[in-house]
Protein backbone atom coordinates (compact mmCIF):
# COMPACT_ATOMS: atom_id res chain seq x y z
CA UNK A 1 0.00 0.00 0.00
CA UNK A 2 1.14 3.47 -0.77
CA UNK A 3 2.70 5.46 2.03
CA UNK A 4 0.55 8.49 1.58
CA UNK A 5 -2.55 6.43 1.82
CA UNK A 6 -1.42 4.70 4.95
CA UNK A 7 -0.92 8.10 6.49
CA UNK A 8 -4.57 8.83 5.91
CA UNK A 9 -6.92 7.91 8.69
CA UNK A 10 -9.00 4.88 7.80
CA UNK A 11 -12.73 5.53 7.76
CA UNK A 12 -14.02 5.77 11.28
CA UNK A 13 -10.66 6.28 12.90
CA UNK A 14 -11.25 9.82 14.06
CA UNK A 15 -14.79 9.90 15.25
CA UNK A 16 -16.22 11.57 12.15
CA UNK A 17 -18.04 8.46 11.02
CA UNK A 18 -21.71 8.81 10.18
CA UNK A 19 -24.05 7.17 12.66
CA UNK A 20 -25.42 4.81 10.03
CA UNK A 21 -22.08 3.11 9.77
CA UNK A 22 -23.65 -0.25 10.52
CA UNK A 23 -25.66 -0.31 7.32
CA UNK A 24 -22.44 0.19 5.40
CA UNK A 25 -20.42 -2.48 7.08
CA UNK A 26 -19.47 -4.07 3.78
CA UNK A 27 -18.07 -0.86 2.41
CA UNK A 28 -16.38 0.56 5.45
CA UNK A 29 -14.67 -2.75 6.03
CA UNK A 30 -13.41 -2.80 2.48
CA UNK A 31 -9.85 -2.53 1.50
CA UNK A 32 -9.78 1.07 0.43
CA UNK A 33 -6.09 0.99 -0.36
CA UNK A 34 -4.64 2.14 -3.62
CA UNK A 35 -4.78 -0.19 -6.56
CA UNK A 36 -1.36 0.83 -7.84
CA UNK A 37 2.03 -0.73 -7.63
CA UNK A 38 4.40 0.93 -5.18
CA UNK A 39 6.78 1.99 -7.95
CA UNK A 40 4.09 3.96 -9.79
CA UNK A 41 4.69 7.54 -10.70
CA UNK A 42 2.36 9.57 -8.47
CA UNK A 43 0.85 12.62 -10.13
CA UNK A 44 -1.65 13.69 -7.49
CA UNK A 45 -1.49 13.14 -3.75
CA UNK A 46 -4.25 14.60 -1.61
CA UNK A 47 -4.02 13.99 2.10
CA UNK A 48 -6.64 14.57 4.78
CA UNK A 49 -8.43 17.47 3.12
CA UNK A 50 -11.05 19.29 5.13
CA UNK A 51 -13.41 22.04 4.12
CA UNK A 52 -16.33 23.43 6.01
CA UNK A 53 -19.15 25.67 4.78
CA UNK A 54 -21.22 26.81 7.74
CA UNK A 55 -22.86 23.66 9.10
CA UNK A 56 -21.75 21.51 6.19
CA UNK A 57 -18.49 19.61 6.36
CA UNK A 58 -18.04 19.37 2.60
CA UNK A 59 -14.73 17.51 2.88
CA UNK A 60 -13.92 15.56 5.99
CA UNK A 61 -10.53 13.91 5.71
CA UNK A 62 -10.55 13.34 1.96
CA UNK A 63 -7.53 11.34 0.70
CA UNK A 64 -6.71 10.26 -2.82
CA UNK A 65 -3.61 9.49 -4.86
CA UNK A 66 -3.53 9.18 -8.62
CA UNK A 67 -0.74 7.69 -10.74
CA UNK A 68 0.43 8.68 -14.18
CA UNK A 69 -1.85 7.24 -16.85
CA UNK A 70 -4.45 6.23 -14.30
CA UNK A 71 -8.14 6.95 -14.77
CA UNK A 72 -9.90 7.22 -11.43
CA UNK A 73 -13.67 7.05 -11.37
CA UNK A 74 -14.74 9.21 -8.45
CA UNK A 75 -18.24 8.18 -7.52
CA UNK A 76 -20.57 8.97 -4.69
CA UNK A 77 -23.99 10.38 -4.01
CA UNK A 78 -25.00 13.96 -4.62
CA UNK A 79 -23.32 16.14 -2.04
CA UNK A 80 -20.54 13.64 -1.23
CA UNK A 81 -17.89 16.29 -1.90
CA UNK A 82 -16.63 15.29 -5.35
CA UNK A 83 -16.87 18.71 -6.95
CA UNK A 84 -15.45 20.42 -3.88
CA UNK A 85 -12.44 18.11 -4.08
CA UNK A 86 -11.88 18.75 -7.79
CA UNK A 87 -12.13 22.52 -7.30
CA UNK A 88 -9.47 22.22 -4.64
CA UNK A 89 -7.13 20.30 -6.91
CA UNK A 90 -7.63 22.99 -9.56
CA UNK A 91 -6.65 25.54 -6.88
CA UNK A 92 -10.00 27.32 -7.14
CA UNK A 93 -10.70 26.89 -3.45
CA UNK A 94 -8.40 26.27 -0.54
CA UNK A 95 -8.75 23.51 2.00
CA UNK A 96 -9.21 24.46 5.66
CA UNK A 97 -6.53 21.87 6.32
CA UNK A 98 -4.79 19.01 4.57
CA UNK A 99 -2.36 18.98 1.70
CA UNK A 100 -2.42 18.52 -2.05
CA UNK A 101 0.63 17.99 -4.22
CA UNK A 102 0.61 17.74 -7.98
CA UNK A 103 3.83 16.32 -9.35
CA UNK A 104 5.30 17.10 -5.97
CA UNK A 105 4.38 20.80 -6.07
CA UNK A 106 1.64 22.99 -4.68
CA UNK A 107 -1.53 23.15 -6.86
CA UNK A 108 -1.10 26.91 -7.30
CA UNK A 109 2.28 26.26 -8.90
CA UNK A 110 1.02 23.35 -10.98
CA UNK A 111 -1.99 24.98 -12.58
CA UNK A 112 -0.62 24.47 -16.07
CA UNK A 113 -0.53 20.70 -15.50
CA UNK A 114 -4.21 20.55 -14.65
CA UNK A 115 -7.27 20.87 -16.85
CA UNK A 116 -10.68 21.09 -15.24
CA UNK A 117 -13.98 20.41 -16.93
CA UNK A 118 -16.44 21.88 -14.44
CA UNK A 119 -19.73 20.19 -13.64
CA UNK A 120 -21.73 23.21 -14.80
CA UNK A 121 -21.25 24.79 -18.21
CA UNK A 122 -18.66 27.55 -17.90
CA UNK A 123 -18.41 29.17 -21.34
CA UNK A 124 -18.91 32.59 -22.95
CA UNK A 125 -22.30 32.57 -24.73
CA UNK A 126 -21.22 35.29 -27.16
CA UNK A 127 -17.94 33.65 -28.19
CA UNK A 128 -17.56 30.91 -30.78
CA UNK A 129 -16.22 27.43 -30.10
CA UNK A 130 -12.97 28.30 -31.87
CA UNK A 131 -12.57 31.50 -29.87
CA UNK A 132 -12.92 29.48 -26.67
CA UNK A 133 -10.19 27.11 -27.70
CA UNK A 134 -7.95 29.98 -28.75
CA UNK A 135 -8.51 31.78 -25.46
CA UNK A 136 -7.94 28.83 -23.16
CA UNK A 137 -5.14 27.41 -25.28
CA UNK A 138 -3.55 30.85 -25.29
CA UNK A 139 -3.76 31.58 -21.58
CA UNK A 140 -2.25 28.15 -21.02
CA UNK A 141 0.73 29.05 -23.17
CA UNK A 142 -0.08 27.41 -26.52
CA UNK A 143 0.95 29.44 -29.53
CA UNK A 144 0.28 29.45 -33.25
CA UNK A 145 1.13 26.08 -34.78
CA UNK A 146 0.89 24.11 -31.56
CA UNK A 147 -2.43 25.76 -30.76
CA UNK A 148 -3.81 25.06 -34.22
CA UNK A 149 -2.71 21.45 -34.01
CA UNK A 150 -4.44 20.91 -30.66
CA UNK A 151 -7.60 22.66 -31.86
CA UNK A 152 -7.73 20.52 -34.99
CA UNK A 153 -7.20 17.32 -33.06
CA UNK A 154 -9.89 18.06 -30.49
CA UNK A 155 -12.27 19.30 -33.16
CA UNK A 156 -12.12 15.89 -34.78
CA UNK A 157 -12.10 13.88 -31.54
CA UNK A 158 -14.98 15.75 -29.97
CA UNK A 159 -16.88 16.29 -33.22
CA UNK A 160 -16.70 20.05 -33.13
CA UNK A 161 -15.63 20.63 -36.72
CA UNK A 162 -19.10 21.60 -37.90
CA UNK A 163 -19.80 23.99 -35.06
CA UNK A 164 -16.39 25.64 -34.73
CA UNK A 165 -17.62 29.03 -35.95
CA UNK A 166 -20.88 29.06 -33.98
CA UNK A 167 -21.42 31.02 -30.81
CA UNK A 168 -21.76 28.85 -27.75
CA UNK A 169 -24.99 30.47 -26.56
CA UNK A 170 -26.92 28.98 -29.48
CA UNK A 171 -25.46 25.47 -29.26
CA UNK A 172 -27.40 22.46 -28.01
CA UNK A 173 -26.70 21.06 -24.56
CA UNK A 174 -24.60 18.21 -25.91
CA UNK A 175 -22.62 20.52 -28.19
CA UNK A 176 -21.90 22.76 -25.23
CA UNK A 177 -20.78 19.69 -23.25
CA UNK A 178 -18.30 18.78 -25.97
CA UNK A 179 -17.00 22.35 -26.11
CA UNK A 180 -16.71 22.37 -22.32
CA UNK A 181 -14.62 19.20 -22.44
CA UNK A 182 -12.46 20.52 -25.28
CA UNK A 183 -11.63 23.65 -23.29
CA UNK A 184 -10.43 21.46 -20.42
CA UNK A 185 -8.18 19.37 -22.65
CA UNK A 186 -6.85 21.95 -25.11
CA UNK A 187 -3.47 22.37 -23.41
CA UNK A 188 -2.95 18.63 -23.02
CA UNK A 189 -2.97 18.71 -19.21
CA UNK A 190 -1.16 16.01 -17.32
CA UNK A 191 -4.00 15.74 -14.83
CA UNK A 192 -7.54 15.99 -16.18
CA UNK A 193 -10.38 16.70 -13.76
CA UNK A 194 -13.61 15.83 -15.50
CA UNK A 195 -16.66 16.56 -13.38
CA UNK A 196 -19.63 14.76 -14.92
CA UNK A 197 -18.47 15.66 -18.42
CA UNK A 198 -21.24 13.64 -20.04
CA UNK A 199 -24.18 14.85 -17.95
CA UNK A 200 -27.16 15.21 -20.27
CA UNK A 201 -25.19 14.00 -23.27
CA UNK A 202 -26.56 11.61 -25.91
CA UNK A 203 -24.77 8.29 -26.56
CA UNK A 204 -22.76 9.77 -29.41
CA UNK A 205 -21.45 12.71 -27.40
CA UNK A 206 -20.78 10.38 -24.50
CA UNK A 207 -18.76 8.05 -26.70
CA UNK A 208 -16.79 10.92 -28.22
CA UNK A 209 -15.82 12.18 -24.76
CA UNK A 210 -14.93 8.70 -23.55
CA UNK A 211 -12.79 8.01 -26.61
CA UNK A 212 -10.83 11.22 -26.20
CA UNK A 213 -10.32 10.57 -22.49
CA UNK A 214 -9.14 7.02 -23.18
CA UNK A 215 -6.72 8.36 -25.75
CA UNK A 216 -5.28 10.91 -23.36
CA UNK A 217 -4.89 8.30 -20.63
CA UNK A 218 -3.14 5.96 -23.06
CA UNK A 219 -0.62 8.75 -23.68
CA UNK A 220 0.14 8.86 -19.96
CA UNK A 221 -2.33 11.51 -18.81
CA UNK A 222 -4.08 11.00 -15.49
CA UNK A 223 -7.80 11.48 -15.12
CA UNK A 224 -10.25 11.93 -12.30
CA UNK A 225 -13.66 11.30 -13.75
CA UNK A 226 -16.85 11.78 -11.81
CA UNK A 227 -20.07 10.33 -13.11
CA UNK A 228 -23.34 8.89 -11.95
CA UNK A 229 -23.45 6.65 -15.01
CA UNK A 230 -21.22 3.78 -14.01
CA UNK A 231 -20.84 1.83 -17.27
CA UNK A 232 -18.64 4.72 -18.38
CA UNK A 233 -16.09 3.73 -15.76
CA UNK A 234 -16.01 0.18 -17.02
CA UNK A 235 -15.38 1.46 -20.51
CA UNK A 236 -12.58 3.71 -19.24
CA UNK A 237 -11.08 0.80 -17.30
CA UNK A 238 -11.03 3.16 -14.38
CA UNK A 239 -10.01 2.37 -10.85
CA UNK A 240 -12.69 3.45 -8.43
CA UNK A 241 -12.79 5.84 -5.50
CA UNK A 242 -16.05 5.96 -3.62
CA UNK A 243 -16.70 9.23 -1.80
CA UNK A 244 -19.15 9.52 1.00
CA UNK A 245 -19.74 12.46 3.29
CA UNK A 246 -16.55 14.22 2.38
CA UNK A 247 -14.10 11.32 2.35
CA UNK A 248 -13.04 8.38 0.25
CA UNK A 249 -14.45 5.28 1.88
CA UNK A 250 -13.47 2.73 -0.72
CA UNK A 251 -10.68 2.67 -3.26
CA UNK A 252 -9.48 0.01 -5.64
CA UNK A 253 -9.97 -1.58 -8.99
CA UNK A 254 -13.58 -2.24 -9.85
CA UNK A 255 -13.00 -6.00 -9.66
CA UNK A 256 -11.46 -5.76 -6.23
CA UNK A 257 -14.26 -3.62 -4.82
CA UNK A 258 -16.90 -5.86 -6.30
CA UNK A 259 -15.32 -8.97 -4.78
CA UNK A 260 -16.64 -7.75 -1.47
CA UNK A 261 -20.22 -7.41 -2.60
CA UNK A 262 -22.74 -10.26 -2.76
CA UNK A 263 -23.96 -11.64 -6.08
CA UNK A 264 -27.61 -12.20 -6.96
CA UNK A 265 -29.22 -15.56 -7.60
CA UNK A 266 -32.68 -15.88 -9.07
CA UNK A 267 -34.58 -19.12 -9.63
CA UNK A 268 -37.99 -19.44 -11.26
CA UNK A 269 -40.18 -22.51 -10.85
CA UNK A 270 -43.82 -22.79 -11.89
CA UNK A 271 -45.37 -19.42 -11.20
CA UNK A 272 -42.95 -18.64 -8.39
CA UNK A 273 -39.67 -16.85 -8.34
CA UNK A 274 -37.15 -16.68 -5.49
CA UNK A 275 -34.11 -14.44 -5.21
CA UNK A 276 -31.19 -14.43 -2.86
CA UNK A 277 -28.13 -12.28 -2.55
CA UNK A 278 -25.03 -13.97 -1.19
CA UNK A 279 -21.25 -13.90 -1.31
CA UNK A 280 -21.30 -17.60 -2.13
CA UNK A 281 -23.62 -17.69 -5.13
CA UNK A 282 -23.13 -21.42 -5.69
CA UNK A 283 -24.25 -22.18 -2.15
CA UNK A 284 -27.19 -19.83 -2.58
CA UNK A 285 -28.20 -21.54 -5.81
CA UNK A 286 -28.14 -24.94 -4.13
CA UNK A 287 -30.32 -23.61 -1.32
CA UNK A 288 -32.81 -22.07 -3.72
CA UNK A 289 -32.95 -25.17 -5.93
CA UNK A 290 -33.61 -27.39 -2.97
CA UNK A 291 -36.54 -25.20 -2.01
CA UNK A 292 -38.11 -25.43 -5.47
CA UNK A 293 -41.58 -26.97 -5.37
CA UNK A 294 -42.04 -27.30 -9.13
CA UNK A 295 -39.91 -27.78 -12.23
CA UNK A 296 -37.23 -25.08 -12.48
CA UNK A 297 -37.69 -22.97 -15.65
CA UNK A 298 -35.08 -20.28 -15.25
CA UNK A 299 -31.87 -19.70 -13.32
CA UNK A 300 -29.96 -16.44 -13.23
CA UNK A 301 -26.71 -15.79 -11.40
CA UNK A 302 -25.58 -12.19 -11.55
CA UNK A 303 -22.21 -10.97 -10.43
CA UNK A 304 -22.21 -7.69 -8.51
CA UNK A 305 -21.94 -4.62 -10.74
CA UNK A 306 -20.75 -1.10 -10.07
CA UNK A 307 -24.40 -0.18 -9.80
CA UNK A 308 -24.70 -2.55 -6.87
CA UNK A 309 -21.70 -0.91 -5.31
CA UNK A 310 -23.37 2.42 -5.72
CA UNK A 311 -26.66 1.18 -4.32
CA UNK A 312 -24.92 -0.24 -1.29
CA UNK A 313 -24.24 3.38 -0.38
CA UNK A 314 -28.00 3.77 -0.21
CA UNK A 315 -28.26 6.66 2.23
CA UNK A 316 -28.33 10.13 0.66
CA UNK A 317 -25.44 12.47 1.22
CA UNK A 318 -27.52 15.64 1.26
CA UNK A 319 -26.31 17.72 4.12
CA UNK B 1 8.42 33.58 -18.17
CA UNK B 2 7.71 37.28 -18.80
CA UNK B 3 7.11 36.45 -22.45
CA UNK B 4 4.49 33.88 -21.39
CA UNK B 5 2.79 36.35 -19.07
CA UNK B 6 2.68 39.01 -21.79
CA UNK B 7 1.33 36.51 -24.27
CA UNK B 8 -1.42 35.42 -21.85
CA UNK B 9 -2.27 39.08 -21.26
CA UNK B 10 -2.50 39.73 -25.00
CA UNK B 11 -4.74 36.70 -25.53
CA UNK B 12 -7.02 37.84 -22.73
CA UNK B 13 -7.14 41.39 -24.09
CA UNK B 14 -8.09 40.18 -27.55
CA UNK B 15 -10.85 38.01 -26.13
CA UNK B 16 -12.27 40.84 -24.02
CA UNK B 17 -12.21 43.26 -26.93
CA UNK B 18 -14.29 40.73 -28.85
CA UNK B 19 -16.78 40.44 -26.02
CA UNK B 20 -17.07 44.24 -25.65
CA UNK B 21 -17.58 44.73 -29.38
CA UNK B 22 -20.38 42.18 -29.39
CA UNK B 23 -22.29 43.95 -26.64
CA UNK B 24 -21.80 47.65 -27.35
CA UNK B 25 -25.26 49.14 -26.67
CA UNK B 26 -24.58 50.35 -23.14
CA UNK B 27 -21.40 52.25 -23.90
CA UNK B 28 -22.81 53.78 -27.08
CA UNK B 29 -25.72 55.19 -25.12
CA UNK B 30 -23.34 56.50 -22.46
CA UNK B 31 -21.49 58.43 -25.18
CA UNK B 32 -24.48 59.87 -27.02
CA UNK B 33 -26.80 60.62 -24.10
CA UNK B 34 -24.40 63.09 -22.45
CA UNK B 35 -23.88 64.77 -25.81
CA UNK B 36 -27.62 65.32 -26.03
CA UNK B 37 -27.63 66.53 -22.45
CA UNK B 38 -24.89 69.05 -23.23
CA UNK B 39 -26.95 70.48 -26.09
CA UNK B 40 -30.03 70.75 -23.90
CA UNK B 41 -28.34 72.34 -20.88
CA UNK B 42 -25.96 74.66 -22.71
CA UNK B 43 -28.29 77.72 -22.79
CA UNK B 44 -29.17 77.24 -19.12
CA UNK B 45 -25.55 77.06 -17.94
CA UNK B 46 -24.57 79.96 -20.21
CA UNK B 47 -27.14 82.16 -18.50
CA UNK B 48 -26.53 80.97 -14.95
CA UNK B 49 -22.71 80.95 -14.91
CA UNK B 50 -19.83 82.70 -16.42
CA UNK B 51 -17.66 80.05 -18.02
CA UNK B 52 -20.86 78.11 -18.63
CA UNK B 53 -19.44 75.93 -21.38
CA UNK B 54 -16.95 74.38 -18.96
CA UNK B 55 -19.79 73.18 -16.71
CA UNK B 56 -21.88 72.20 -19.75
CA UNK B 57 -19.18 69.81 -20.94
CA UNK B 58 -17.53 68.52 -17.77
CA UNK B 59 -20.78 68.02 -15.80
CA UNK B 60 -22.33 65.39 -18.10
CA UNK B 61 -18.85 63.93 -18.70
CA UNK B 62 -18.41 63.18 -15.00
CA UNK B 63 -22.02 62.06 -14.54
CA UNK B 64 -21.93 59.61 -17.44
CA UNK B 65 -18.48 58.31 -16.69
CA UNK B 66 -19.91 57.29 -13.31
CA UNK B 67 -22.79 55.62 -15.14
CA UNK B 68 -20.08 53.73 -17.05
CA UNK B 69 -19.37 51.91 -13.77
CA UNK B 70 -22.12 49.70 -15.13
CA UNK B 71 -20.08 48.85 -18.25
CA UNK B 72 -17.07 47.92 -16.14
CA UNK B 73 -19.20 46.09 -13.60
CA UNK B 74 -21.02 44.09 -16.25
CA UNK B 75 -17.82 42.91 -17.85
CA UNK B 76 -16.76 41.39 -14.54
CA UNK B 77 -20.18 40.24 -13.38
CA UNK B 78 -20.81 38.28 -16.57
CA UNK B 79 -17.62 36.30 -15.92
CA UNK B 80 -19.05 35.43 -12.53
CA UNK B 81 -22.42 34.51 -13.97
CA UNK B 82 -20.94 32.42 -16.75
CA UNK B 83 -18.46 30.83 -14.28
CA UNK B 84 -15.71 31.60 -16.77
CA UNK B 85 -13.57 33.56 -14.34
CA UNK B 86 -12.87 30.37 -12.40
CA UNK B 87 -11.83 28.65 -15.59
CA UNK B 88 -9.37 31.42 -16.25
CA UNK B 89 -8.13 31.29 -12.66
CA UNK B 90 -7.49 27.57 -13.08
CA UNK B 91 -5.29 28.25 -16.10
CA UNK B 92 -1.55 28.61 -16.10
CA UNK B 93 -1.70 32.36 -16.72
CA UNK B 94 -0.50 34.53 -13.81
CA UNK B 95 -3.41 36.24 -12.08
CA UNK B 96 -1.96 39.66 -12.95
CA UNK B 97 -2.09 38.74 -16.64
CA UNK B 98 -5.75 37.89 -16.29
CA UNK B 99 -6.50 41.09 -14.40
CA UNK B 100 -4.65 43.33 -16.83
CA UNK B 101 -6.14 41.53 -19.81
CA UNK B 102 -9.60 42.05 -18.35
CA UNK B 103 -8.99 45.69 -17.43
CA UNK B 104 -7.34 47.08 -20.55
CA UNK B 105 -10.33 46.83 -22.92
CA UNK B 106 -12.84 48.41 -20.50
CA UNK B 107 -10.29 51.03 -19.53
CA UNK B 108 -9.96 51.88 -23.21
CA UNK B 109 -13.73 52.16 -23.44
CA UNK B 110 -13.73 54.65 -20.56
CA UNK B 111 -10.98 56.72 -22.17
CA UNK B 112 -12.80 56.71 -25.50
CA UNK B 113 -15.97 57.87 -23.79
CA UNK B 114 -14.33 60.80 -22.02
CA UNK B 115 -12.28 61.80 -25.06
CA UNK B 116 -15.32 61.71 -27.31
CA UNK B 117 -17.22 63.95 -24.89
CA UNK B 118 -14.37 66.45 -24.64
CA UNK B 119 -13.97 66.57 -28.41
CA UNK B 120 -17.71 67.05 -28.80
CA UNK B 121 -17.55 69.80 -26.17
CA UNK B 122 -14.89 71.70 -28.07
CA UNK B 123 -16.30 71.13 -31.53
CA UNK B 124 -20.00 71.64 -30.87
CA UNK B 125 -20.56 73.28 -27.50
CA UNK B 126 -17.81 75.82 -27.90
CA UNK B 127 -15.47 74.84 -25.10
CA UNK B 128 -12.12 76.50 -25.80
CA UNK B 129 -9.59 73.89 -26.86
CA UNK B 130 -7.38 73.29 -23.79
CA UNK B 131 -3.91 74.71 -24.16
CA UNK B 132 -2.23 71.88 -22.35
CA UNK B 133 -3.52 68.58 -23.69
CA UNK B 134 -1.10 66.58 -21.57
CA UNK B 135 -2.84 67.71 -18.40
CA UNK B 136 -6.20 66.83 -19.85
CA UNK B 137 -4.88 63.42 -20.79
CA UNK B 138 -3.60 62.95 -17.24
CA UNK B 139 -6.98 63.91 -15.81
CA UNK B 140 -8.79 61.53 -18.17
CA UNK B 141 -6.39 58.69 -17.29
CA UNK B 142 -6.71 59.23 -13.56
CA UNK B 143 -10.48 59.58 -13.55
CA UNK B 144 -10.78 56.61 -15.91
CA UNK B 145 -8.64 54.53 -13.57
CA UNK B 146 -10.79 55.44 -10.57
CA UNK B 147 -13.97 54.50 -12.46
CA UNK B 148 -12.38 51.25 -13.62
CA UNK B 149 -11.34 50.33 -10.09
CA UNK B 150 -14.71 51.28 -8.62
CA UNK B 151 -16.70 49.37 -11.24
CA UNK B 152 -14.57 46.27 -10.86
CA UNK B 153 -14.67 46.39 -7.07
CA UNK B 154 -18.42 46.83 -7.20
CA UNK B 155 -18.88 43.80 -9.44
CA UNK B 156 -16.88 41.66 -7.04
CA UNK B 157 -19.06 42.47 -4.02
CA UNK B 158 -22.61 42.64 -5.41
CA UNK B 159 -24.71 39.51 -5.24
CA UNK B 160 -26.74 39.97 -8.41
CA UNK B 161 -27.23 41.97 -11.57
CA UNK B 162 -30.04 43.83 -9.82
CA UNK B 163 -27.61 44.87 -7.09
CA UNK B 164 -25.15 46.12 -9.67
CA UNK B 165 -27.75 48.18 -11.53
CA UNK B 166 -29.03 49.68 -8.33
CA UNK B 167 -25.52 50.55 -7.20
CA UNK B 168 -24.48 52.18 -10.48
CA UNK B 169 -27.73 54.11 -11.07
CA UNK B 170 -27.97 55.33 -7.52
CA UNK B 171 -24.22 55.91 -7.35
CA UNK B 172 -24.15 57.95 -10.54
CA UNK B 173 -27.05 60.17 -9.48
CA UNK B 174 -25.74 60.64 -5.93
CA UNK B 175 -22.05 61.00 -6.76
CA UNK B 176 -22.80 63.13 -9.82
CA UNK B 177 -25.31 65.50 -8.30
CA UNK B 178 -23.59 65.87 -4.93
CA UNK B 179 -20.29 66.39 -6.74
CA UNK B 180 -21.72 69.26 -8.79
CA UNK B 181 -22.09 67.52 -12.14
CA UNK B 182 -25.72 68.60 -12.54
CA UNK B 183 -26.00 71.78 -10.50
CA UNK B 184 -22.67 73.54 -9.92
CA UNK B 185 -21.58 73.34 -6.28
CA UNK B 186 -21.63 77.15 -5.98
CA UNK B 187 -25.36 77.18 -6.67
CA UNK B 188 -26.24 74.42 -4.21
CA UNK B 189 -27.82 75.10 -0.80
CA UNK B 190 -25.16 75.94 1.78
CA UNK B 191 -25.33 72.68 3.73
CA UNK B 192 -24.97 70.67 0.53
CA UNK B 193 -21.93 72.70 -0.48
CA UNK B 194 -20.28 71.48 2.73
CA UNK B 195 -21.12 67.89 1.94
CA UNK B 196 -19.99 68.03 -1.70
CA UNK B 197 -16.32 67.06 -1.09
CA UNK B 198 -17.54 63.74 0.32
CA UNK B 199 -18.44 62.76 -3.25
CA UNK B 200 -15.69 61.38 -5.51
CA UNK B 201 -17.54 63.17 -8.32
CA UNK B 202 -16.60 66.49 -6.73
CA UNK B 203 -12.91 65.66 -7.05
CA UNK B 204 -13.32 64.21 -10.51
CA UNK B 205 -15.06 67.35 -11.67
CA UNK B 206 -12.45 69.61 -10.06
CA UNK B 207 -9.68 67.55 -11.66
CA UNK B 208 -11.26 67.74 -15.10
CA UNK B 209 -12.17 71.43 -14.93
CA UNK B 210 -8.73 72.49 -13.72
CA UNK B 211 -7.09 70.34 -16.37
CA UNK B 212 -9.21 71.84 -19.15
CA UNK B 213 -8.39 75.34 -17.86
CA UNK B 214 -4.69 74.48 -17.65
CA UNK B 215 -4.55 75.12 -13.89
CA UNK B 216 -1.82 72.68 -12.90
CA UNK B 217 -1.73 73.69 -9.23
CA UNK B 218 -5.47 73.40 -8.95
CA UNK B 219 -5.21 69.83 -10.30
CA UNK B 220 -2.85 68.59 -7.61
CA UNK B 221 -5.20 67.90 -4.70
CA UNK B 222 -8.07 66.52 -6.83
CA UNK B 223 -5.55 64.32 -8.67
CA UNK B 224 -4.24 62.90 -5.40
CA UNK B 225 -7.73 62.26 -4.04
CA UNK B 226 -8.89 60.58 -7.27
CA UNK B 227 -5.72 58.47 -7.46
CA UNK B 228 -6.13 57.49 -3.80
CA UNK B 229 -9.73 56.39 -4.32
CA UNK B 230 -8.68 54.48 -7.44
CA UNK B 231 -5.81 52.69 -5.72
CA UNK B 232 -7.87 51.69 -2.68
CA UNK B 233 -10.66 50.27 -4.81
CA UNK B 234 -8.21 48.61 -7.20
CA UNK B 235 -6.68 46.86 -4.18
CA UNK B 236 -10.07 45.52 -3.12
CA UNK B 237 -10.94 44.47 -6.67
CA UNK B 238 -7.63 42.68 -7.21
CA UNK B 239 -7.95 40.82 -3.93
CA UNK B 240 -11.48 39.65 -4.68
CA UNK B 241 -10.77 38.71 -8.28
CA UNK B 242 -7.70 36.66 -7.41
CA UNK B 243 -9.58 34.71 -4.77
CA UNK B 244 -12.69 34.04 -6.83
CA UNK B 245 -16.11 33.57 -5.26
CA UNK B 246 -17.06 29.93 -5.12
CA UNK B 247 -20.75 29.20 -5.24
CA UNK B 248 -23.33 31.89 -4.72
CA UNK B 249 -27.01 31.80 -3.84
CA UNK B 250 -27.79 34.70 -6.18
CA UNK B 251 -26.43 36.07 -9.50
N1 LIG C 1 -19.67 27.39 -1.42
C1 LIG C 1 -20.44 26.56 -0.72
N2 LIG C 1 -21.26 27.04 0.22
C2 LIG C 1 -22.03 26.21 0.94
N3 LIG C 1 -22.06 24.88 0.80
C3 LIG C 1 -21.27 24.34 -0.12
C4 LIG C 1 -20.42 25.14 -0.93
N4 LIG C 1 -19.73 24.33 -1.75
C5 LIG C 1 -20.13 23.08 -1.46
N5 LIG C 1 -21.06 23.07 -0.49
C6 LIG C 1 -21.72 21.88 0.10
O1 LIG C 1 -20.76 20.86 0.19
C7 LIG C 1 -21.34 19.59 -0.06
C8 LIG C 1 -20.55 18.87 -1.13
O2 LIG C 1 -20.84 19.47 -2.38
P1 LIG C 1 -20.21 18.96 -3.75
O3 LIG C 1 -20.69 19.86 -4.82
O4 LIG C 1 -18.76 18.80 -3.58
O5 LIG C 1 -20.89 17.55 -3.93
P2 LIG C 1 -20.79 16.52 -5.16
O6 LIG C 1 -20.28 15.25 -4.61
O7 LIG C 1 -20.08 17.15 -6.27
O8 LIG C 1 -22.34 16.34 -5.53
P3 LIG C 1 -23.05 16.10 -6.96
O9 LIG C 1 -22.94 14.66 -7.28
O10 LIG C 1 -24.45 16.49 -6.68
O11 LIG C 1 -22.39 17.01 -7.94
C9 LIG C 1 -22.79 19.85 -0.42
O12 LIG C 1 -23.58 19.62 0.72
C10 LIG C 1 -22.81 21.32 -0.79
O13 LIG C 1 -24.05 21.91 -0.50
MG1 LIG D 1 -20.58 17.67 -8.17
Amino acid sequence: MNELVEAAAPPGANGGVPSDQGTHATLTAMDYGDPRESGDDIVLAAVDLRKRYGDVQALDGFCLTVAAGEVVGLVGHNGAGKTTFLEMVASLIRPDSGRITIDGADPMQSRGLVGICPQHIALYPSATVREHLQLFGGVNGLRRRALRREIDELAVGLRLTEIMARRVGVLSGGQQRRTQAAVALIHRPRLMLLDEPTAGADPETRQAVLDVVKGRAAEGGSVIYTTHYLPELTELQATIAVARRGRVIARGTGAKLLEQLPGQVRVRFGNDEVRMSAMDTTGALVTLLSSATAAVTEIEIRKPSLDDLYRSLAVSDDR
Amino acid sequence: MIGDALYATAVQIRHNVLLRLRDPAQIISYIFLPMALMLVFEPLYQRALDGGTLQTVTGPLILFSVFALGVVGNSVLTEREWRTWDRLRASRAPRTSLLIGKAVPVFTVLLVQQTALLVFGCAVIGLPVPRDLLHVALAVLLWGFAVLAAGTALATVVRSRGDLMLATDLGAILIGSLGGALVPVDLMPGWLQHAAPASPGYWGLALMQNAVQGDLRGMLVPALVVAGIGLALAGLATYRLSRGWGRSDLL
